[in-house]
Formats: C-alpha cells, structure tokens, sequence
C-alpha cells in the first residue's frame, strides 16, 4: 500500500466519531496524568487497560496510545512550576525549567514545551509514516556492542550535564550506578544487594527513585515556609506566554536538533524518552556557545530535551509496528492490548491490518492537535496552581506522588522507598550533592552493564568487537571526540600559557 | 497485654469454630481476588481475566484482578503464599513462579510447594525451537551434531534466568549431554531482537509469538518441545521425533490458593474453573493463542507440581544454577 492510500485508510479511521471520541479521552487523562507528579504513563495504562477488553481494538490502541504520548506533554508542567518531575523524563525539564519560572516566565517556559513538544512529535510521525519498516530494520543491526557503545555516548555526553563541583557531580554519578546494581543479575539469577530484602529483588523503582530524589526532597526541602510560590499570579495573558522574534530564533535548532535525536533513540527498543531528553540536553549544552547559561533557565534547556522525548515516544512505534518488538515497557503493554485483542504484531502487521495500522498513524496528528489544543489554554490554570498555599498543595502532592508510586506494581514497599529517597534527596541538596547525575546512573548503569556483557558472552570475551562492529566503532569515537572537547581546551589553555609568546593571538 | 491478646485470640478461635462450618457450605461470600504475578497485557493476565468473569458468573461473586508483577513472578506468588487461606485470594501462578523457582533458590521467601494448595493446572503450552530463517540449521538434527562437536558455542537466547524457556534449553543440553551457550536478556523481545539480526543461533521462543515470524519467512521452526505435533506451526516435527528422544518441556499456567485453603472453597473453584474450560469463548481463546487445555483436578494438579519440581530441580543440578 502506498503512502497516499495509507493516508485515507488511516483518515478513514481515525475520524469516526468513536474514535476521535477515544483518541480524546486518551489525550485528556495523558495530560492529567504527566502532569500528575508519580503517576506515570506505565501505570495509567495499566490501570486502563482492563478497561479496553471490551472496545474495538483499534480504539483501544488509539485510547492507550494517547494516554502514553499526552503524558509527555503534561510531564514537563509539574518540573516547571514546582521542581516536580512528574516522570524521570520530566526531571531534565526542572534543570532550565524551575529556574524560568522562578523568574517569572513560567508561561513562556509551559507554551514552549507545548509547542516543541508537538513539533517532536510531528516529526517523529513523519518518519514512522514514510520510514518504519526501513527504521526498523536498520534497529535491528543494533547488537549489544552497539547499544553499549550508544549508552556509553550518553553517559559521557551528560556528565556535562550538571553546573557546580564537578566532583560532586562525579560522585553522585557513581553512586546512580551503584543503586542500579541492585535486584537480579541478569547473567546469573543471583540477587544482589538486596541484603534479604525480597522486594528488592527488581531493584529500585526508577519513579520511587526519581519521586524521591526530585519530588518529595522539594516538598521536605520546603516545609515550614507557610506562603506560596508566588502570592498574586494575577492574570495570564497571552503575551506572557508567546516567546519573542528573538525567543523564536532561539529555540528553532534545539527543537530540530532534539527532535532528530530523540526520533533515533526511541526507534532503538530497550531505550526510552528518558534517555532520549537527557541526550538532546547534554548536546545543547556541549554545542552552545553559553553553556553557562544552562541551568539557570536557557531556553534551549528545556527545547531540545521536551521534542526529544515526544520524538522518542513516537518512534518507539516503529519497531513495534512493523518487527513486533515492543521498544520500552509501556510499548510492551500496548503490545499486549493488541495480542488481547486476537492481533499479534509481527513483521506482517503493516500489510495484515493496514486499517489498524494507519488508523493508529493518523491518530497520532489528530492526538497532537488535540493536545495542542487542550494545552494551551489549560497553562493559566497550572500557573495559578502556584498561589496555592504550600500547606494546602504539598500535602496534596504527597498524596498523588504516594498512590502514583504504588498503583505502578500495587507494592507498598516503593511508598517507602520513595520516602527513604526524599530524605536522602533533602540532605543531598542541604549538602550541594546534584540528584540529576544519579538518576543518569540509575537509568544508564544497568544498561551499560547488561549490554556490556551481554556483547562478552557473545564475542567470547573479545573486546575488540566494540571497535571493529562499525556502528559501534562510530559511537566509540563520538564518545572519543566529547572527551575530548571537553578536556582539550583546557590542556590547550595550559600549554600556551607555557609558551609566552603564543599568548595574545586567543 | 498478654491478657488481652490472649482474649482475643480465643475469641477469634470462638469465632472461626463456630464459623467455619457455615462459610464453608456458603463459600464465596465475598468478592475474590485472583492475583496476576506479572504488568497486565500478557497471556497470564488474560486467562486470569476469561476465567475471572466466567467464575463470577457461575459463583455469583465480583471477581477482582489485581496485577502484582515484579521477579519473574515471585513477587506476586509471595503476596498470595502469604495471603488468608480463605479461598478470597488466589494467584494465577506460572511454570518459573510455582516450579522452577523451587527448584533454582534457596533465598526465595515462600515455597513453591508447600505454601499451596493447587486449584488447577488450567493449561499447558509447548515452546518452539526457532532459528533465523538464514539459518544454516535445518533440523534438529544438525543442531545436536552441532553442539555435540562444539561445546558452549551454540547459542540460545531467553528472557531470563529460570524462565521456562531456559530450562527447556538446558534440558535439551541434558538430555543430548551437550553444553549449549546461554545467553540471558531482560525478556523475551529483546532476545528476539537478536535472533532477527542474526547474533544468536536459537531461542525456545512462545509458540504463537514465533508462529508470527515463521509465516513471515523471518524464522523458522526445527521443532516443537511438546509431544506431539503443535496446530499453530503444522508440519514441525516435535524435538523428540527429530532426534532427541524422550524430551519434552512445557510452560504451564494454573489456578493457585494458599495451602490451607479449605476443601470446600477448592472443590467450588475447581468446578467452575473445569466449567469454564469447556466454554465456547475459552475454546476460541485456546485455540488462538496455541494454548492446550489441561483441567487438571486439584489432587491431580498437586501430583503434577511435584513431578515438575522434581524434574526441574534435576535439570537446575546438573547445569549448576542453583542460587
């Protein structure tokens, strides 16, 4: 089938009226969700999807669907206004996002997140539409060589990610790595660091970790400030919220550049929007002229890293629809909607259920307007959440951030968890510790790991497979050529300044 | 304290004595609760789900599915080992969390066996020895001549440790006294995302899952781990035909309560779980997913826990998996 008829099955579809209605409920409780602190798309979607046993299954997808890619638009909200990530995506957002809004600019900062993220998102579409299969099989050359090597580049890529004492930064990186190494070895079964604990045996929750450290150390870090954020917020007018010619100008290339990255990360199963907006960030830092300014609200801060986990979360389709393998978890559970529903994805899909399929592509836009739509006049309501008193939202928030934390596995034991780390979080700032590098340990370590090893059991522990496989070998020297860039200039500096006489030209 | 305590555990001994004659012949009171050890969406949570509404229907009481994943199951079957043995609870148990668990950990905090009373092993499912359609393994044949001739060199991909497609794979290094290469992910997409591309020989994959990539020419079948031929891959010989007799393995998925449960709840739960069995819509659900019905009865069911335990823990000895 060609792209033009796709288009009109697709169209066909999706504008019935039942299913604009459910593609619009997906959207809705998307938003609220993302903006919802701990409740994440994971456990929205399973919690509706028993619901959708009884639906036609393209409508259930299309439902689903929506909930998973309108959770990025509402996730980057919360981390804007309160510091409150409401996913591990999100909390890349809070690094440039609070500090906007502790200036005042919070609309500005929300209208811009809307808008890159359904650029993201567009141009994501574009690609799963002309592109899937073709993307597809070009994830799957990717061997665990590559993907170390790739997670081996964002590693490296973010550790410049964080603004103060580099060593500080450096610690909190290795303690990440550290937390992920408990639960189950892969390789062999064993569980570790679980000091007996069963319900360690999975490991930490990443949204009791990122909760902790981000969510529930902000509220701690705030009590006995009885007033709000901001007392009089007044009223929100459209020219708080569109960016200037010059604000335009400056977020054109993130956006592109965040869009492209996280389109190719989310194809890549086994990755996520997480690590795809924590790539486009570390970029935007590394290829700014300012990178100072970074951290203390550059608009570019929170661009590039908001189309990047919309772009992700589309293409995260890709090597769904057209292989069958679903690319993250909530995938996987959209995965099993279909197979419930008597559809299993396969390499046949596209041909099989063209209806489905295009159905399902062409829902995405109409999803995205919706949301655009639905977004935009919603950011005076979320701003005005800030003139509510701290003694009022917080304890709200707590709330939200207990059930969301513990509808993800119905385990009474991440409540706690998310606790525990809110106290850590809260001494970790009181001491200037940075929470963000241990979440990039916390998200990375595991997966550099298990390919790592993976790639050893495979080449018989030849190393060299990292560098001679070419894919890999590229990412190896991308990773090369960012640690260089960042430690050249400095040994540069230093060997001038040995030369007296090379001095005055820089 | 001791008083009070003491006063009150002998009223709530009172109480049950007095109660349990009567909520035996009424058994179920209340809503039951079937725990699904896994995210919903898999096959586990569906056939928890059909069988769910069916015995709401014939009890006349909700039944609630409650997702608990988390460790290959263990989690969720912990919950319910540790649940009242008043039949309101049940777990919806799997070959790695009520077997082959038992047999591969020590440091597991309930026994697979023991903490039980099996309602019934409600259906079995074959797995299918799959390899890239590149392949140049055509038969099953060539695989054991292959691994025979180069010890932990053929590789064969799972979803993790202790999962029933691992075991089907040391079994087969077992019983063929070869030494396959196992090479563990994070689930079963993963593994088959490197068999697609070529970078391991061989999975014990899901039926229905591979039966997708067989029609689509991307893999192909050497054969069945069942023993006899598989309606969802017509034509693929069973592993035991093609040259390793004896073999079989299976994944199974039954209906569990926590040991103690009284007889009379069991016996109620059994019922409507074998009426539901014979359903239309069940049948159609068997028959889509390549799933064989089994109804085994709880004494029945019981026996058969053991002998999987048994057989299994032979297999986990032999490869030196034991945790």
């Amino acid at each position: 089938m060609d792209l033009l008829a796709g288009f009109q099955t697709g169209l066909a579809t999706a504008l019935t009226w039942h299913t604009l209605m459910y593609c619009f409920i997906g959207v809705t409780i998307g938003t609220f969700v993302g903006v919802l602190p701990g409740i994440g798309a994971l456990a929205a979607i399973s919690l509706a999807l028993p619901l959708t046993y009884y639906l036609d299954p393209t409508d259930a997808l299309i439902m689903l669907a929506g909930i998973f890619y309108g959770a990025q638009y509402g996730g980057s909200t919360a981390s804007i206004l309160l510091n409150l990530p409401g996913t591990a995506t999100a909390a890349i957002t809070c690094l440039d996002g609070y500090p906007m809004a502790q200036q005042g600019k919070a609309p500005l900062a929300i209208f811009v997140t809307a808008i890159n993220s359904f650029v993201g998102s567009s141009i994501a579409i574009i690609l799963v539409m002309g592109f899937a299969p073709a993307i597809a099989e070009f994830a799957l050359e990717f061997g665990a060589p590559e993907y170390f090597s790739v997670m081996l580049l964002g590693l490296v890529a973010a550790s410049t990610l964080t603004i103060g004492s580099p060593f500080k930064a450096l610690s909190m990186v290795v303690f990440g790595l550290l937390l992920g190494m408990v639960g189950t070895d892969v390789n062999t079964g064993q569980f570790r660091y679980t000091f007996g604990l069963f319900e360690l045996a999975d490991g930490f929750s990443i949204v009791a970790v990122a909760m902790g450290l981000f969510g529930v150390a902000e509220i701690i870090s705030n009590i006995g400030q009885p007033q709000s954020v901001i007392r009089d917020v007044g009223r929100i007018r459209m020219a708080d919220m569109l960016p200037t010619r010059a604000e335009w100008r400056q977020i054109v290339r993130p956006t592109l550049r965040g869009a492209g990255i996280g389109s190719f990360v989310g194809a890549l199963p086994g990755t996520g929007p997480g690590i795809a907006s924590l790539m486009a960030y570390a970029t935007e830092k590394r290829i700014s002229k300012t990178p100072e300014r970074f951290g203390h609200g550059a608009l570019e801060g929170i661009s590039a890293p908001e189309a990047a986990n919309n772009a992700s979360v589309q293409s995260a389709f890709i090597p769904m629809l057209s292989l069958g393998i679903p690319g993250d978890a909530v995938v996987a559970v959209l995965m099993g909607a279909m197979i419930l529903h008597g559809i299993t994805p396969g390499p046949n899909l596209i041909n099989s259920e063209p209806q489905m399929f295009w159905g399902l592509i062409m829902s995405f836009w109409i999803g995205n307007l919706m949301l655009l739509v639905l977004n935009i006049p919603l950011i005076g309501m979320w701003v005005k959440l800030l003139s509510l008193p701290y003694n009022l939202l917080y304890p709200a928030i707590l709330v939200f951030v207990c059930v969301g934390v513990y509808s993800a596995d119905n385990n009474v034991f991440d409540i706690f968890v998310v606790l525990g780390f809110g106290v850590l979080g809260t001494l970790m700032r009181r001491y200037g510790f940075p929470a963000t590098p241990v979440l990039l340990g916390f998200i990375l370590g595991p997966l550099l790991e298990e390919h790592f090893r993976r790639a050893m059991l495979l080449s018989r522990g030849d190393a060299t497979v990292f560098f001679t496989n070419p894919i890999s070998a590229v990412f190896m020297g991308l990773s090369v050529l960012f640690l260089a860039s960042v430690f050249l200039p400095g040994l540069r500096a230093r060997l001038l300044r040995q030369k007296p006489g090379a001095v005055a030209e820089d | 304290m001791f008083r009070r305590s003491f006063l009150a555990a002998s009223a709530a001994a009172l109480a049950a004595a007095l109660a349990s004659p009567l909520a035996a012949q009424s058994y179920p009171e209340g809503p039951i609760t079937i725990v699904v050890p896994f995210p919903p969406g898999g096959s586990t949570d569906l056939l928890a789900r059909k069988l769910g509404e069916s015995i709401s229907a014939q009890l006349g009481q909700p039944v609630v599915v409650e997702n608990r994943g988390g460790a290959g199951g263990t989690v969720g079957a912990n919950y319910v080992a540790k649940s009242d043995a008043d039949g309101y609870t049940l777990l919806m148990g799997v070959t790695g969390s009520n077997a082959i668990s038992a047999a591969l950990r020590d440091d597991l905090p309930y026994n697979p066996v023991t903490d039980f009373d099996p309602v019934s092993i409600v259906i079995s499912s074959p797995l299918a020895l799959v390899v890239n359609a590149e392949s140049d393994f055509t038969s099953v044949q060539d695989v054991l001549d292959y691994a025979a001739a180069n010890p932990e060199t053929f590789t064969h991909g799972t979803p993790g440790v202790g999962t029933s497609m691992h075991m089907a794979g040391e079994l087969f290094g077992l019983e063929s006294e070869t030494k396959l290469l196992h090479v563990p992910y994070t689930g079963s997409a993963a593994a088959l995302q490197d068999l697609l591309g070529g970078r391991i020989d061989a999975m014990f994959g899901d039926i229905l899952v591979t039966s997708e990539y067989i029609a689509s020419g991307r893999l192909k079948a050497l054969g069945v781990t069942g023993t006899q031929e598989h309606f969802l891959l017509e034509g693929v010989p069973t592993i035991a035909e093609a040259g390793l007799d004896g073999y079989a393995a299976f994944s199974w998925q039954g209906l569990f309560a926590p040991a103690g449960t009284p007889p009379e709840a069991l016996d109620a739960l059994y019922g409507a779980v074998s009426e539901a069995l014979g359903g239309e819509e069940m049948q159609a659900i068997f028959r889509e997913r390549g799933f064989l019905v089994e109804g085994m009865t709880p004494t029945d069911s019981k026996a058969f826990i053991a002998s999987e335990v048994e057989k299994w823990t032979e297999v986990v000895n032999a490869a030196g998996l034991k945790q």
